[in-house]
């Protein structure tokens, strides 16, 4: 017989209080009247008197309880023999779940790790099984089961751990939630395993309280499948790590962007330092770049902290922050990508651009107004390239922007040369302007012969007919923001939009006639305006609709959209349009990754760094870095406090920890420590003991109560029996 | 019915109970004890033996013996008994009563370890009525009964004497409650032999807990006064066995001091001591001449009686000194 908690069979001492108890109570108070003394000496010794006990059955009745009491709590079993129920095919089926999340990297902990996964795969028996899943924000297989037994007996240990070998702690975050619902689901599948195996999942993971448990809660866990959690230890205490805190969208009001980036500096809650400092780092090493700022974080707390950009004097490429004075270092570096604000490059045709040398003449002119309403901001750079439609010479097509704006009638190669370039993806603004309208819109829509004429219009017109589900109108959707009966329009052109094929027309007069009319142009997009913005023919310029207007204009052109600058390890990031045609990605470590034409998204983001977006091809554009985006950790792995057991039993998984345990060589002491609790448990030999222990606490009870009644009536009876006398 | 050939040794009775077995003319000390007066008590027991008496064949003896003596030259003729002269024509001269009567002093310990009573009787009413007995049996045959109680002192003294009514002061002596602890049986011997200066019987009523050396010289004192002496040693059965089961403290009752004991390991040490005080207290009586009852608790009064009455026969026959001179 075995026991599960040695230590309670200490409690078999107790047995000393039932024999003390006994002799206590001899030690009666009663005197019994004697003539004299003179022949009754003091010589046998109380000890000798004492060591006679009385009511031996009680006595060994109560010191049976008391011994099966402390058998009980001492949890026996009997040992079964290892061997046999593997030779009867009742092995165990473990599916061995090894995180590889970045807390993984701290300080001991992967090699703490292995040391466990290696002595949890040298304790399967022949009949056992067992996959490998590396877990992290994802989960990979590094094993199946069918390669495990595909593997001879004797090799499967070694083929096991040689595939572990090659695993590494990556820089993802831990879902630890799925990873375990697929390893029980795994398991409890019944058509994989056979009715009498033990199912296991064995994990062997840091037990981070950032690790996501999400998934385990709308999951109930299988009643079939126990979870042994084995838990490693950092050599370190505590951790602290950085965050890049980007700066809110329309933020701009705050001004100078070059004021600096919020740094978020987080520290663990057993942590014992709690002083350090942020600083940039020089591109390429391990240095400061300039003074690190100091900042104070107690622990289990968090602080903001501003740090200055590098300055114009800085080296290029500098955009690593680093957390100074922490141990674990694999948070402790963070790519941040200052904000700047978007290039949109505006192409303008139009007749007042040769005039634009003279503000006065051209104060009241499109031009003017396009450049007042698309001023620079925080998020833009807009650079407006005017020409006259008349200017000679041939435009190229490459040299065209994305979003082109014509007020006046264009040559022949202008037009072709937009056309083009619009076909490939640009968005063209056309503005009819009373001249040449007709042949701007049949050139660029590429439907001949549609008239366009002046209209006829007594005093004003309003705008009638909105259509704010179209993308341009979206923004003016809300009622707070839809009343366009301000603007008046004193001159418009009237275009039978019938003849368009395929054009919206989102917004009309009151006249009925088409206001804004939209056509798809090949890839691109042809927006025509039936009135200029200018005071000469409406009000719109000067309204509070023409700057969001003209927004919602070119964010479905898709310029001037801010990307976001800061992902996390394995987000997918989304790529525009522009992107998407032929583009390649330079990783941090330098690796260049294309992207398939048509992608939507780029997401192997499994580093942190800055990665580059570059342009394809051959020629000068290749290699151009079109924009780049930092790729970070995830702020939840910087929270490496070890998680309670609790928490995941909570979800229902009964988990058993091994902690402690040490990871000693891959002997048969942690096999035989699970093999004890498990055969505890279903042999449950405490219960009887129990059982037991209070039968024979009653069957005392009665004896005493028994014996006690008839040592009354015994001491009764003399005074009963008194003789007759003669 | 007198049991022939009890003799005095075979009194010491067997542990085991006997006084439900008891033959039906003999009287349970306890049935006994339930009488209240000492006189019925005395007078029950007395009956009992008395009237066994004239169908023994040991009839006719008796303590006092009426003495005639043939006339010498020199007596005076006022002892002469006129009336066998006139009768028989012979002179006789009869002995005066005060002369011939027996005066006989009955010492009675009531010391307070004399109260233990486990079987219901205590040693002091057993030894109170085994001296109401005894004086009413005297009494009967016209002898002189005194008393001495005792406890750390001597407490009561009555002198012998055989008038009507003193037999009421005997027992209403014996009667008294006892308010002393110890016994000094040896300064009470001594004090009798300064009060009794004349020859006559002593008899002591105690348990005779005490130790036999300082006995001794005050019994052969008395002895040597020309006192006859008979010692009736009253014991409870717990004394002569040591019969207790239980271990706890035994309480000495004169002392009041206490000691705690297991009675089966110290049982046989009991014994020894015990019985070595017994027969030192035998063999004291014998050398010194001075007969020696042993009576415990369960034992009926008139065996007592007769192996007394037995012992003072057997005394005369054998002409053993016997105080007064048998003609």
């Amino acid at each position: 017989m075995s026991f599960l908690a040695p230590l309670f069979l200490a409690g078999v001492a107790a047995l000393a209080l039932p024999v003390l108890f006994h002799l206590i109570r001899r030690k009666t108070r009663d005197q019994v009247p004697f003539s004299s003394l003179i022949f009754l000496r003091m010589s046998p010794p109380r000890l000798t008197r004492r060591s006679r006990l009385e009511d031996l059955l009680l006595l060994l009745l109560r010191c049976l309880v008391l011994a099966l009491l402390a058998l009980a709590f001492a949890r026996p079993f009997f040992k079964q023999p290892q061997t046999l129920p593997r030779i009867a095919g009742t092995g165990r089926r473990v599916v061995l779940l090894l995180d590889t999340s970045a807390s993984m990297r701290r300080s001991g902990v992967w090699e703490a790790a292995q040391a466990r996964v290696a002595s949890v795969v040298f304790g399967l028996g022949p009949g056992d099984s067992l996959a490998v899943h590396a877990i992290d924000r994802q989960i990979r297989v590094v094993t199946t089961f069918d390669q495990w037994n595909a593997q001879p007996a004797g090799a499967r240990e070694g083929y096991v751990t040689g595939r572990i070998k090659t695993l590494s702690p990556g820089w993802s975050s831990t879902d630890l939630g799925a990873a375990l619902v697929r390893a029980a689901e795994e398991l409890a599948d019944p058509t994989t395993h056979k009715s009498d195996e033990l199912l296991q999942v064995v994990l062997v993971s840091d037990l981070q309280e950032g690790a996501r448990l999400q998934a385990l809660g709308s999951y109930e866990w299988p009643k079939s499948v126990r979870l042994i959690v084995d838990a490693v230890k950092s050599k370190s205490e505590g951790n602290a790590g950085i965050q890049w805190v980007p700066g809110a969208p329309g933020a701009a009001a705050a001004g100078d962007p070059s004021e600096g980036v919020r740094i978020r500096v987080v520290n663990s809650g057993d942590a014992r330092k709690e002083s350090f400092s942020v600083a940039w780092t020089k591109p390429g090493t391990q240095e400061p770049l300039g003074a690190p700022i100091p900042v104070y974080v107690p622990p289990g707390q968090s602080r903001i902290v501003t740090l200055p950009l590098p300055g114009t004097n800085a080296p290029a490429g500098v955009t690593q922050v680093m957390l100074i004075g922490d141990d674990e270092a694999f948070d402790n570096r963070i790519a941040v990508i200052p904000p700047e604000p978007t290039p949109v490059r505006i192409a303008y045709f139009g007749a007042d651009a040769s005039e634009a040398s003279t503000p006065e003449g051209v104060s009241r002119q499109p031009l003017f107004f396009l450049r007042r309403a698309l001023e620079g901001n925080k998020r833009q750079r807009v650079e407006i390239t005017a020409r006259s439609p008349d200017a000679t010479g041939a435009v190229s097509v490459d040299q065209l922007p994305e979003v082109n704006v014509v007020t006046s009638a264009l040559s022949a190669s202008q037009a072709s040369a937009l056309r083009e370039r619009m076909t490939a993806g640009a968005t063209v603004l056309l503005v009819l302007s009373p001249e040449d309208s007709a042949s701007n819109l049949s050139a660029l829509s590429g439907v001949p012969g549609i008239a366009v004429e002046e209209a006829r219009v007594r005093g004003d017109v309003l705008l009638g007919d909105l259509d704010f589900k179209h993308p341009f109108l979206l923004p003016f959707a809300d009622p707070r923001f839809s009343d366009f009966t301000h603007i008046h329009f004193w001159k418009y052109r009237k275009v039978d939009a019938t003849a368009l094929t395929g054009a919206r027309v989102p917004a009309r007069f009151d006249t009925g006639d088409p206001a804004v009319i939209e056509l798809g142009v090949g890839r691109g997009r042809l927006v025509v305006f039936a009135s200029g913005w200018q005071p000469s023919d409406s009000q719109l310029a000067v309204s509070t609709k023409f700057v969001p207007l003209l927004q919602s204009i070119l964010e479905s052109a898709g310029v001037g959209v801010e990307q976001p600058s800061s992902y996390v390890i394995d987000d997918p990031v989304p790529l525009d349009a522009r992107e998407a045609a032929a583009v390649q990605i330079r990783t941090p470590q330098g690796r260049v990754i294309p992207v398939a034409k048509g992608s939507a998204s780029f997401s192997e983001t499994a580093e942190p760094g800055v990665y580059f977006v570059e342009s394809t091809g051959t020629g000068g554009s290749a290699g151009k870095v079109l924009r780049r985006f930092a790729v970070n950790l995830d702020p939840q792995e910087s929270r490496t406090v070890p998680m309670p057991l609790e928490t995941l039993e909570r979800f229902g998984a009964p988990s058993i920890a091994t902690t402690d345990r040490p990871a000693v060589e891959p002997s048969t002491a942690a096999l035989g420590a699970l093999a004890a609790i498990e055969a505890e448990s279903q042999q449950k030999l405490w219960k009887w003991s129990l059982t037991l222990a209070l039968a024979l606490a009653v069957l005392e009870t009665g004896l005493a109560a028994f014996g006690t009644r008839r040592s009354i009536a015994s001491a009764a009876a003399p005074a009963e029996s008194s003789p007759v006398s003669p | 019915m007198v049991v022939n050939g009890m003799s005095a040794s075979s009194n010491t009775s067997p542990s085991g109970s006997k006084v439900s077995r008891l033959p039906g003319d003999l009287i349970d000390p306890r049935a006994l004890m339930a009488l209240d007066s000492l006189e019925l008590r005395a007078r029950t027991v007395v009956r009992g033996v008395t009237t066994g008496l004239h169908r023994s064949p040991r009839h006719g003896f008796s303590v006092e013996f009426t003495e005639y003596r043939q006339y010498t030259p020199g007596d005076d003729l006022r002892h002469l008994d006129w009336r066998v002269f006139g009768r028989t024509d012979r002179d006789y001269v009869r002995r005066f009563e005060d002369e011939t009567n027996l005066r006989c002093h009955l010492v009675v310990d009531q010391s307070r370890s004399m109260d233990l009573a486990t079987q219901g009787v205590s040693k002091a009413a057993y030894g109170a009525t085994l001296a109401a007995t005894l004086a009413y049996f005297l009494q009967l045959q016209g002898d002189a009964v005194g008393l001495l109680t005792l406890d750390e002192a001597v407490r009561e003294f009555i002198p012998a004497r055989c008038r009507p009514g003193h037999l009421r002061q005997l027992f209403q002596a014996l009667e008294r409650a006892s308010s002393g602890h110890s016994t000094d049986l040896a300064t009470a011997l001594e004090r009798l032999a300064d009060l009794v200066p004349r020859k006559g019987l002593v008899a002591v009523i105690s348990d005779f807990l005490v130790p036999v050396e300082m006995l001794i010289p005050r019994l052969r004192r008395l002895a040597a006064c020309g006192h006859e002496v008979v010692l009736f040693q009253v014991l409870d059965p717990a004394e002569l066995d040591f019969g207790f089961e239980q271990p706890t403290r035994f309480r000495d009752l004169e002392t009041d001091q206490w000691i705690e004991l297991d009675p089966s390991t110290a049982r046989a040490g009991y014994r020894e001591r015990f019985g070595a005080h017994q027969s030192a207290l035998r063999e004291a009586c014998l050398n010194l001449g001075i007969a020696f009852h042993e009576a415990d608790t369960r034992q009926p009064m008139e065996r007592v009686l007769v192996s007394f009455l037995e012992q003072r026969q057997g005394a005369r026959s054998r002409g053993v000194r016997g105080g007064e001179a048998m003609s």
